[in-house]
């Protein structure tokens, strides 16, 4: 495995978001959530180094709001556990509901 | 007495017309409205240099076209380019909002498969072991996560523009090949820009779809800034000398975000700083 596909792993495993096995020709993964398996997304593994932990951690606020991660709530407890301060700020300036 | 078979490319017009709708093909109102892009005019005093399928090509412009058409990407041989596709589709079965979006998108890759063709055999005309070249993306723009339909509708608005912004210049292409297809791809793939455009303006109509967009613009602006290259990259004059660019790559981004930024606030959304996180200036 590749440093930037583990860097992906890392950083999207800190959110409760897994990544699963490499599709089409090794490229691309898909995005599954811990918490239920269900697909969220897709990523490439040509980032470059250090973007995919800045790009999950520009994301918090979305998936503390809900705005990103499953419809089964996974990403939103699990960003609550990772920083609750940070999360209920997203909720008020997201005009959420925590 | 039997009817004449029809071309290949009467039956591909033929099963592009059954499939238009109110909706698409996009670039069809684009286009009604007049030319939407910026013509790119070469410099004066350059060498007229031009090239057909099977003429003798020089080294050096052999190799800048190679280059280019690597990153252009989408050939029937590159399974790469396939394996692409294919993703697209597997996050529209995981994301998309809607069975009429589902559909609109495999409109989208019915056409890229009609460009795989044709670059296909403009690739097999230029050299048969490129045609069959696997060459992944490499450009982080192509790999970046798409995790919402937004993502995805900001994928295709930039990075599909990107494709037709180049494909405007290719107008104006010494490799005849090329020229002669340009117009085509162009219009294709600004519609798929305008797909995009309009899945936007669908997420941007109410206050959290609007916040989910000015988030993710962060993410995919400054993506979409950095897939034309370094300012000052060295190739591109040798590019514009032999005809295979009008422009470098600081005058058609500039061009592209004018573009871009109208739209973006016609949406309602802040255009972001033009150098904040960019990765090749």
């Amino acid at each position: 495995m590749s440093d930037i596909v583990e860097e992906i792993r890392q950083a999207y495993g800190r959110v409760g978001i897994a990544l699963d096995r490499p599709a089409t020709y090794g490229t691309y993964y898909r995005l599954l959530c811990a918490g239920c398996g269900k697909m969220v997304g897709n990523v490439g593994d040509r980032l470059l180094p250090d973007m995919a932990a800045a790009l999950v951690e520009r994301q918090f606020d979305l998936y503390a709001t809900g705005l990103l991660g499953c419809g089964c709530g996974h990403q939103r407890q699990v960003t609550r556990g990772l920083d609750a301060p940070r999360w209920e700020a997203a909720q008020r300036r997201q005009g959420g509901t925590s | 007495m039997s009817e004449p078979l029809p071309s290949e490319m009467t039956v591909i017009d033929d099963a592009e017309r059954r499939g238009r709708t109110d909706l698409w093909p996009f670039w069809r109102r684009v286009y009604a409205q007049g030319d939407p892009l910026p013509r790119f005019a070469p410099p004066a005093g350059r060498p007229a240099h031009r090239f057909d399928e099977g003429d003798p090509l020089p080294d050096e412009y052999r190799s800048l076209l190679l280059k280019m058409l690597r990153h252009e990407g989408e050939r029937a041989g590159n399974k790469s380019f396939l394996g692409f596709m294919a993703t697209c589709l597997d996050l529209a079965e995981a994301i998309c909002p809607d069975a009429t979006s589902r559909l609109v998108k495999a409109e989208y890759l019915a056409e890229e498969l009609k460009h795989a063709i044709m670059f296909h055999r403009l690739a097999v005309g230029l050299e048969r072991d490129f045609a069959l070249k696997d060459v992944p993306y490499a450009h982080y723009a192509f790999h970046l996560p798409r995790e919402t339909w937004a993502d995805d509708a900001f994928f295709h608005f930039f990075v599909d523009l990107n494709g037709a912004f180049h494909a405007r210049d290719w107008r104006e292409s010494s490799y005849v090949p090329l020229a002669k297809m340009s117009a085509t791809v162009e219009r294709d793939e600004l519609g798929h820009s305008e797909m995009g455009y309009y899945f936007l303006q669908r997420i941007c109509e109410d206050r959290r779809g609007r916040a989910l967009a000015q988030h993710l613009l962060g993410k995919w602006y400054p993506a979409a800034l950095d897939m034309f290259g370094r300012s000052d990259s060295s190739n591109a004059p040798k590019f514009i000398g032999w005809g295979l660019k009008s422009v470098g790559n600081a005058e058609i981004r500039n061009a592209y975000k004018t573009y871009v930024d109208a739209k973006l606030v016609a949406l309602g959304l802040d255009v972001p700083d033009e150098r904040a996180n960019r990765r090749f200036l």
